[in-house]
This record gives C-alpha cells, sequence and structure tokens, in this order.
C-alpha cells in the first residue's frame, strides 16, 4: 500500500516536470519562432551574404571581399565616415549633458517640479517624422522660419540654416536632441533618488558648498549611469538614419550624407543589396567592441 | 505653494536657501528650466498656429508671429483633400495589432522565463539578451526575409504581419515583463501548482491580475512607439493602400504631394494631437515606466 502511493506520488512529479517544460516551451514557441526569424537569422544571412553576388535578392555567386572593396573605395565613403563621426561627436556635445544637468536642475526644484517633468518630456511623443518636418520649418532660409523670424526680431539679417553644409550636421543633432532628451531626464531623475542624503549633510557640516556637492558627490554617483546612456547615445546615433532622410536627404551635396543613410540608398534607392549588406557588416564590426564595453560596465555598474 | 523651509534633499536644502548666492543659483536654475520648457513647446505651438496663417502672412516682411484668424475650414479641407482619415485608420489599426503581439508574446515569454524556466530557457535567455544590444545590421536581410518568407516563401510587404512581428520580439521587452514577473514570490506559483493549477490555469488566474500595473505600461509604450514609428512601416507599406500616418508626413515631406508649407503645418498638427492627448491622459504612467524600464527609445 505505501510502495504504491510513493510509486504514484513519483509518477504524478515526473508527469509534472514533462508537463511544465512542455508547456514552458510551448509559451515560449511564438517568441524563438519570431526572434529566429526576425533577429538572429538575419545577421547570419548578412554575414554570408555580404560576400556573395546578388541578383534581386538570390546568392548567384561567391565574390570574396569585393562587395567590401566596392563600399570602401566608394569615393564618397572617406566623408561619410566623417560625417558619421562627426554626428557622433556633436551629439555628445550636444546630446549627452543637457539632459544630464536638466535632471539634476528639475531634482532641485521645488516649485512647478512635475510640470518641468511633463514639458521636457513632451516632444517625445510627436512622431519622429513630424519632428524632422516641424524643425526643417523652423530652419527654413525665407522669413517664414522662426529662427530667422526670431533673428528678425533681434535685428540680424536671415541666415541660411539646412542648406549650410557646416550647419547641416548640428541642427540635425539639435532636432534629434530636442525629440529625445526627454527620456533621458527621467531616467536621470530616477538614478538621482540613489543618492545618499547623509553625504550631503556631511559634506554640509564640513562647509563645502555647492559645486564641491556637485562634483565630489553626485558626480561619482551618476557616472555610471552617464557612461551606459553615453554609450548607447553613440551606438544609436553612429546608424542615424531617418533624420538626414527626412530633413535634407542627404544634402546639401553629400554634407549630411552618414553611414545609415548610405546603406539605405544602397539597399532602396539603388537596389544594390549585397553593397548594402557589406556596410552593414562594417558598421556592425565598427560598433560591436562598443556593445561588449556596454555589457561589461553594465554588469559591473549593477553589481 | 510649497515652503522652502520643507526642502531636505538634493544638492540645495532649506538650510542652504537661506544665503544669498545659492538663492541665486536657484533662481538660475528655474530660469533655465523655464527657457528650456518654452524650446519644448514653443515649435509645437508655432506649428499649430502658423499652419492657420495665409500664404502671406507666413512669408511677410516683417515675420507676423500670429495669423489674423483661425479659420478652422483649412483643417476639414485637408481632412477631406487627403483623405486623412485612411492613414489615421491604418495606423490605428496597426497599433492594435502591435499591441496583441507586443504584450502576449514578449509577456508569455518573459513569463516562462522569470517563473517557469523549463530546461534550456536560461540558453535561449541568455541568447535574448545578449543580442539586445546588436547594431542595426539587419535592414536588408531582413526586408529580405519579409519579401520572401524562409520555408513557406510568401511575400509579406504590403500587410501588417511583418509590423506586427517586429514588435513581438523585443528584447527589452521581454526583459520588463521578466524583471516585473521576477518580483513576484514564487510560493503563489507554487501553493497553486499544489493545488493541482495548470501552467496555463496559473497564468491566467494568478500572474494576469497581479500583472496590470505592467501591462499598462507597456501597453502605452508600445501605442506611442507605433505611432511615431517611420522606417518600417514605410519599407512594408509604402505606396499600398495601408500607409500610416508617419508615410504621410514623409511624403510631404519630400515634397511629392501637392501641398504647401501650411498645409503641411496643418497635418503635422493632427498627427500630434492624438499622441498628445494620450500623454496627458497617461504622463503619470508614462514617467514612472520610463524609470521603471530603464532603457526605452
Amino acid at each position: 500500500m505505501k510502495a504504491l502511493s510513493k510509486e504514484n506520488k513519483r509518477k504524478s512529479r515526473v508527469n509534472r516536470i514533462i508537463s511544465k517544460n512542455f508547456s514552458g516551451w510551448l509559451l515560449l514557441l511564438p517568441s524563438l519562432l519570431l526572434f529566429v526569424l526576425v533577429v538572429w537569422r538575419p545577421v547570419c544571412v548578412a554575414f554570408y551574404g555580404a560576400f556573395f553576388r546578388l541578383q534581386g535578392m538570390e546568392a548567384t555567386q561567391f565574390i570574396g571581399l569585393k562587395n567590401f572593396k566596392d563600399v570602401l573605395t566608394d569615393s564618397a565613403f572617406l566623408k561619410t565616415l566623417i560625417n558619421t563621426v562627426q554626428y557622433v561627436l556633436w551629439s555628445l556635445v550636444i546630446g549627452l549633458p543637457l539632459p544630464f544637468f536638466t535632471a539634476i536642475m528639475i531634482n532641485e526644484m521645488i516649485h512647478a517640479q512635475s510640470c518641468f517633468k511633463i514639458t521636457t518630456y513632451l516632444p517625445v511623443i510627436v512622431p519622429t517624422v513630424a519632428t524632422c518636418l516641424i524643425w526643417k520649418m523652423m530652419y527654413l532660409d525665407g522669413s517664414g522660419g522662426l529662427l530667422n523670424t526670431i533673428l528678425y526680431y533681434v535685428g540680424i539679417d536671415p541666415k541660411q540654416w539646412l542648406s549650410n553644409p557646416s550647419l547641416t550636421i548640428p541642427l540635425i543633432i539639435i532636432a534629434m536632441t530636442w525629440q529625445s532628451f526627454g527620456t533621458s531626464v527621467i531616467m536621470y531623475l530616477a538614478a538621482l533618488q540613489g543618492v545618499d542624503q547623509s553625504l550631503y549633510e556631511a559634506s554640509r557640516i564640513d562647509g563645502s558648498g555647492f559645486w564641491s556637492r556637485l562634483w565630489h558627490i553626485l558626480f561619482p554617483h551618476m557616472r555610471g549611469i552617464l557612461l551606459l546612456l553615453g554609450i548607447q547615445q553613440i551606438i544609436g546615433i553612429f546608424q542615424i538614419t531617418e533624420q538626414p532622410l527626412v530633413m535634407t536627404g542627404g544634402g546639401p551635396d553629400g554634407a549630411s550624407l552618414s553611414l545609415g543613410l548610405t546603406n539605405y540608398f544602397y539597399a532602396f534607392k539603388y537596389g544594390q543589396f549585397d553593397k548594402s549588406m557589406a556596410l552593414g557588416v562594417l558598421m556592425f564590426l565598427i560598433l560591436i567592441p562598443l556593445t561588449f564595453l556596454y555589457f561589461k560596465l553594465d554588469k559591473k555598474i549593477n553589481d | 505653494m510649497k515652503k522652502i523651509s520643507n526642502k531636505t534633499n538634493g544638492l540645495l536644502n532649506f538650510m542652504d536657501l537661506r544665503y544669498g548666492r545659492y538663492k541665486l543659483i536657484y533662481g538660475i536654475m528655474a530660469g533655465l528650466l523655464i527657457l528650456l520648457s518654452l524650446v519644448c513647446v514653443l515649435p509645437i505651438i508655432w506649428v499649430a498656429v502658423s499652419g492657420f496663417k495665409t500664404q502671406a502672412e507666413f512669408y511677410s516682411v516683417p515675420p507676423t508671429l500670429l495669423p489674423a484668424e483661425f479659420d478652422f475650414k483649412k483643417i476639414a479641407n485637408i481632412w477631406s483633400k487627403l483623405n486623412f482619415f485612411r492613414y489615421f485608420k491604418s495606423t490605428v489599426f496597426l497599433i492594435l495589432g502591435g499591441l496583441v503581439f507586443d504584450i502576449v508574446i514578449n509577456g508569455l515569454c518573459g513569463y516562462v522565463l522569470s517563473r517557469v524556466k523549463p530546461l534550456g530557457s536560461k540558453l535561449l535567455e541568455t541568447l535574448i539578451f545578449g543580442t539586445m544590444l546588436l547594431p542595426g545590421i539587419s535592414m536588408v536581410p531582413l526586408y529580405m526575409t519579409f519579401v520572401d518568407m524562409p520555408l513557406i516563401h510568401v511575400n509579406l510587404t504590403g500587410s501588417y504581419l511583418p509590423l506586427w512581428m517586429l514588435v513581438g520580439c523585443k528584447a527589452f521587452t521581454v526583459m520588463l515583463f521578466r524583471n516585473f514577473f521576477n518580483g513576484i514570490p514564487m510560493d503563489y506559483i507554487e501553493s497553486a501548482r499544489m493545488d493541482g493549477c495548470s501552467t496555463l490555469g496559473i497564468f491566467f488566474k494568478i500572474i494576469l491580475p497581479l500583472s496590470k500595473p505592467i501591462i499598462v505600461v507597456e501597453a502605452i509604450f508600445c501605442v506611442m512607439g507605433m505611432w511615431k514609428d517611420f522606417m518600417w512601416p514605410y519599407l512594408i507599406l509604402g505606396s499600398t493602400e495601408k500607409e500610416t500616418i508617419s508615410i504621410l508626413l514623409y511624403h510631404i515631406s519630400s515634397g511629392s504631394l501637392p501641398l504647401t508649407e501650411l498645409d503641411a503645418m496643418l497635418v503635422i498638427m493632427l498627427t500630434v494631437i492624438p499622441p498628445g492627448l494620450f500623454y496627458c491622459i497617461f504622463s503619470r504612467q508614462i514617467m514612472g515606466g520610463v524609470s521603471m524600464s530603464g532603457i526605452k527609445g
């Protein structure tokens, strides 16, 4: 009698383990399928396809590194690479410190704190293309653009904006920063909640001032998240495509052409899918060290 | 009005704020923030207001700030001229389907990785989160996938399905769900299992009711994200009947529609109003959600 019930118990446990594994994987199946189809397989296809000549979408002939050579020797490649680096640098100059200091300031406010939070996040909800259009119109060269309207009231003649090759990249970055910095502000604000208030108290007793507290207490606490968001931003901006596409189409005369946009043009303007894949692989190889760095830092900071 | 004497945390507290120089710093910070808020809000208002101007007003020298009159017929005109409702409907349909894919598939994945953990799921988890930040190598191969689906060889471009598939495998969302489910005590699940509840039963009777807050947050982000989305909807649905709002905006910006700049501004305003209303209703959840998820575009 006893042995039987033991046997039964064992059986039911085995059943339960089987059913748990089976139903578990059943529920994972849609996810697994999509990740394979949409995320992992395309990466492999790109690495494979970049070494082939494509006829339409069919890989016809193995041509080794020829696609890469074509991409690298394209007369515009070097300029495009420099442009892309410029995008990244400008975004580090404009887009990284702005949300950081905004968050610090909002955190200090006792008046209208949530109001500031809501207004700085507002641009995030505007559709990406609408943002590009709004800023494109503010940058309009004629007297209708908002910037030139402001200049008029200050008493300066209207200027050229996006059509000025040396201004176009920073102007695009300003529009992008306007759109996205609200998200970073909220994240920095959350991190600021974690600053140990007793450190401030101690420093106050020691008689250190505002700047010293900012530099010696707040900044070390925030360094981790600042670095993580910084790396994320570099990875993101390096692949910038939509904004130059909508705002300038790469112009004037290639001055705002980025690697991402070139990639898009190869594929969907010139139909050279093989070259596009080769460029994608190159960009991937450039960015992958940063991705590793990110994960290493993330682990270090969260541990 | 809140009292300064209540401010006990932050770089400056009530004791500091008795001193003139700290009051000055506080004042400067408040001033900068007001300026910044204006920069955030004014472009949107400028577009909305300028759309009502006449051509002559918009290009006049000296420039005008406000239009002479707000003629709301202009909106009705442009609405019917563009058949705006079609784009609107398509976007809403895209978002509704996306919501289902996003929450059901990513939610289930997060749940299983966190609370069921079948054999070998650890490997899947590592793979999913390990490839989370992979640079976007895959525009072309992904497009090829959608044009010629592996195994079944069906062309999916021109349908919503590819876009729904894209939101159905977002590693960040899986992570968001997993982290949330990690907070649900295993005891709940164990004791339900003791009582003979199946894995699915546990999910529907225990997990689902508990996870309402995370579902709401993810749903909000999904709606906002898909309303903004441009590149993939354009590649998949471009020049079909199913074009979305963002594609319409792109046509306007590339000048392929016979519209003046002023008409364009009215259209921009129309595309900002729905998410604007949405934001008014859900701003609290959105703020909470951004800091909860840690990382969100």
